[in-house]
């Protein structure tokens, strides 16, 4: 069961992030959250932080798939989750990109 | 013990009942998966034939063929059946003949659960049916929007037939997908690792925990709508303090992944097919399973794309347009691993490998229109148009129905034991071929002219008459095609001559038994060493039948298999099935009884019919329930295993911690519910002292 957890945790880890990003961005315009930090708007602020946690979450998930540690034993699931862990970054690059790219709560 | 006594005890131990007893008591996956697909197609061919009542009805302007509210009820009943009653059900049906074969074990997880999945599906799509014979079937379109579909606009019963017939054909689809699970993680040969597991078993493994985590969402929307429809609780219902969008949400986490769990396992028929008719093996398996996994993780990703036109925000818009069209990467690896599939090996023009060319041609142009109305802009102008529908119909029917058909072909000679004597199914595929490309075709041109989806009549000077009609002919066209490959299949099934075994030169492990199978699989159980054992071992059928493998003596009238560590495929527990029993089908007339109490709204037989449901369930653990221990067993070349029963981590604990899988996404739908009302409904949470309608 490790070695499919191992397969599926970078996309899973994508999903809840994925989701949880769409849910703050909801939240933030739903509650009308406003404030100002470092001169950037608190919305903006919260958006990227997310962001850029689950952007650092995922590459810690890559660099763990590839570490001897705990990467799997068997090469055919260490290869598949290599690549579920690169699918997994780009997947959470790309689709959460909008928070530095387009207008919230518009 | 000779090959042939050994067959005669093993089948006196496996068979089902004779004659029509078999059907209610048979809990044999070979028996099941058939009744699965013979039921399915039967809801395809009803589908179908109201798929040609809507083309007769929009073949000419203002036609009366079919009045506005019978229309409403044949457009709901066809998208409804095709999705619900014949799409995964055939999955399923596939899935349940085919895996214990492909993975080299005698049959799935638990069998008993497989004939109460197949009997709830069977009662439920007929409460369905009943519903459109009485012409009271759904009406409100095959995602059923509320407030359409609420008690305002939708005061009948028909709504609540929808609400409540496919949550209890949904159960089946749970316990499928369950015993699909961990079928697939368990219960296979000795040996076969991860890495060697047939493809189709992984797409099915995917498919299985897609339906754990994707059907849930659209339980709870059901039971939610049907609760407010009921008893006055606000959920959907503006004036009530709902908010209807929650319904679109909850329909489409379940929607958007449906069409991957509709084309991951059509998938897994193509890479098992298509190798074999190229005369080669699957290039990229390893591509081919990561590609698998990312698509099924970015369809639940894709949700809100189907709603782009109810106002969200910019950035929200933007992350789900751009997951979008992320999905076109994990698909496009598969797509180019099939195709270099055919550059490295010799394909050969048979008939499965038509059907798969099939798929090539249409399933690309319904990605490509997908990327289309995945960006924002062209989805505001094409969306509720006919363009949308036809680009559903090119991803589902290319992207399922051409790769079951070839599915179909490939695998009948196993399921019959016959070989194909009339030549009917390339004239068929013909027919299919261009009559579906003429009606879909003209429905994208129709679409962007303006035509909206689900409208009964036009009008003349709309100018789509003639593009109209020839989507009518088309549609005519693809239906006789349709009719051809029933005929053929059925006259290939009683009148074809008898066919050799493994006539397609295959290597996986189901061409490896006797066609047509015996109720056992496998006399003794292989122990394997590469994804394809028969292309190893040509002989392995003749060595499997004279019982060198695992278990190969039948001992005490028990119907053993056993299982293996989910990593390595080592054997490491024994397991003895039960036997045939009406406990599945009395199980499930129960369920349906508690189904029908709401629907009927006699609410006073609700607790007896759950009462009925907990002393059947009781009754089913009870009656395996050993009264002495059962020591570790030998099972043949020389390894002894202890019984599953007798260890912590038995198929039932695995089985459990998949339904805790899909209980745990209905709760976190929930919560996602409650946050939605909490964050956009200003009327929600409703304030005390206006209780809802029912408990004033």
């Amino acid at each position: 069961m490790t070695d499919v957890l191992r397969i599926l945790i970078a996309p899973l880890v994508w999903l809840a992030a994925f989701s949880a990003v769409y849910g703050l961005h909801g939240l933030i315009c739903g509650h009308s959250i406003e404030g100002v930090v470092f001169g950037l708007p608190l919305q903006r602020v919260l958006l990227i932080a997310a962001y850029s946690f689950a952007v650092l979450l995922q590459v810690g998930l890559l660099v763990a798939l590839y570490l001897p540690r705990f990467s799997s034993t068997s090469t055919f699931v260490r290869f598949v989750s290599h690549a579920t862990g690169w699918a997994g970054l780009v997947a959470t690059g790309w689709s959460l990109l909008p928070v530095i790219m387009t207008s919230y709560c518009v | 013990m000779r090959a042939l006594e050994r067959h005669r005890k093993l089948t006196a131990i496996w068979a089902s009942e004779s004659g029509l007893k078999s059907w209610f008591s048979t809990v044999n996956h070979t028996d099941l998966g058939r009744m699965f697909l013979v039921t399915a197609f039967f809801f395809f061919i009803i589908g179908g034939l109201l798929a040609m009542l809507i083309r007769a009805q929009l073949a000419t302007p203002q036609s009366a063929f079919a009045g506005p509210e019978i229309y409403n009820q044949i457009f709901t009943m066809h998208g409804t059946i095709m999705m619900f009653l014949f799409a995964i059900p055939t999955f399923e049906g596939l899935a349940i003949y085919l895996l214990p074969k492909i993975l080299g074990t005698r049959d799935l997880a638990f069998p008993r659960l497989t004939a109460y999945g197949f009997w709830c599906y069977a009662f439920g799509g007929a409460m369905l049916l009943i519903a459109m014979v009485l012409g009271i079937a759904p009406d409100g379109g095959w995602f059923m929007y509320p407030p359409l579909s609420s008690s305002i606009y939708s005061p009948g019963i028909n709504t609540d037939f929808w609400l409540i017939g496919i949550t209890f054909v949904e159960i089946s689809a749970i316990a499928a997908a369950v015993e699909i699970t961990v079928s697939i993680l368990k219960y296979r040969a000795p040996g076969m690792s991860l890495d060697k597991m047939p493809i189709f078993a992984w797409y099915a493994l995917i498919t299985a925990l897609m339906i754990l985590t994707g059907f849930p969402p659209l339980i709870l929307g059901s039971v939610l709508l049907e609760v407010e429809r009921a008893f006055g609780f606000p959920f959907f219902q503006v004036d009530l303090g709902g908010d209807s969008l929650l319904w679109q949400h909850l329909f489409w986490l379940f929607g958007h992944p449906e069409v991957y769990i509709l084309f991951l396992p059509a998938a897994g028929v193509i890479s098992t097919v298509l190798p074999v008719m190229c005369r080669t093996t699957i290039l990229g398996y390893g591509w081919i399973v990561a590609a698998a996994v990312a698509l099924a993780f970015l369809s639940f990703g894709l949700w809100v794309h189907h709603m782009f036109t109810t106002g969200i925000p910019h950035m929200g818009l933007a992350f789900l347009s751009a997951a979008s069209t992320l999905v076109a990467v994990p698909t496009g690896v598969q797509i180019f691993a099939w195709i270099g599939t055919m550059w490295k090996g010799r394909p050969e023009l048979r008939l499965p490998m038509l059907h798969l060319l099939g798929f090539f041609f249409t399933f690309v142009i319904g990605g490509l229109t997908g990327v289309m109305v995945a960006v924002v802009p062209f989805d505001w102008q094409a969306h509720d148009t006919a363009f949308i529908t036809a680009h559903l119909h090119y991803v589902l029917f290319g992207g399922f129905v051409f790769p079951i058909f070839a599915g179909l072909y490939y695998w009948l000679p196993h399921v019959t034991g016959r070989r194909r004597f009339f030549r009917l199914g390339e004239l068929a595929f013909a027919l299919v071929f261009i009559g579906f490309h003429v009606t879909f075709l003209a429905m994208h041109w129709v679409g962007l002219l303006g035509q909206r989806r689900r409208i009964p009549t036009y009008a003349p000077e709309d100018g789509w008459t003639t593009i109209n009609l020839i989507s009518s002919v088309g549609s005519f066209v693809l239906a006789i095609g349709i009719g051809m490959i029933l005929i053929d299949v059925v006259l290939h099934a009683l009148t074809a001559t008898r066919g050799r075994r493994n006539p397609w030169g295959a290597g996986t492990l189901e061409w490896a038994m006797t066609t047509p199978p015996p109720a056992y699989n496998f006399a003794s159980l292989p122990q394997v060493s590469s994804r394809e054992p028969l292309a190893d071992d040509p002989d392995l059928a003749v060595r499997l039948a004279k019982g060198e493998g695992y278990l190969g003596k039948p001992r005490n009238g028990w119907r053993e298999t056993l299982t293996v560590d989910i990593a390595s495929g080592k054997p490491d527990m024994h397991v003895i099935y039960p036997a045939n029993t009406r406990l599945p089908i009395l199980m499930s007339a129960v369920t349906g009884v508690f189904f029908l109490s709401l629907l009927l709204k006699f609410y006073w037989t609700v607790p007896l019919a759950v009462a009925g449901v907990v002393f059947l369930a009781w009754k089913w653990v009870w009656i395996l329930g050993r009264r002495d221990d059962l020591e570790a067993l030998p099972v043949g070349l020389g390894v002894t295993l202890p019984n599953a029963a007798m260890t912590g981590r038995s198929p039932g604990w695995w089985g459990t911690v998949f339904l805790l899988t899909a209980n745990a996404t209905f709760f976190g739908s929930l919560l996602f519910g409650f946050a939605f009302l909490w964050t956009v409904a200003p009327g929600w949470p409703r304030r005390s002292g206006s209780l809802p309608r029912s408990l004033n």
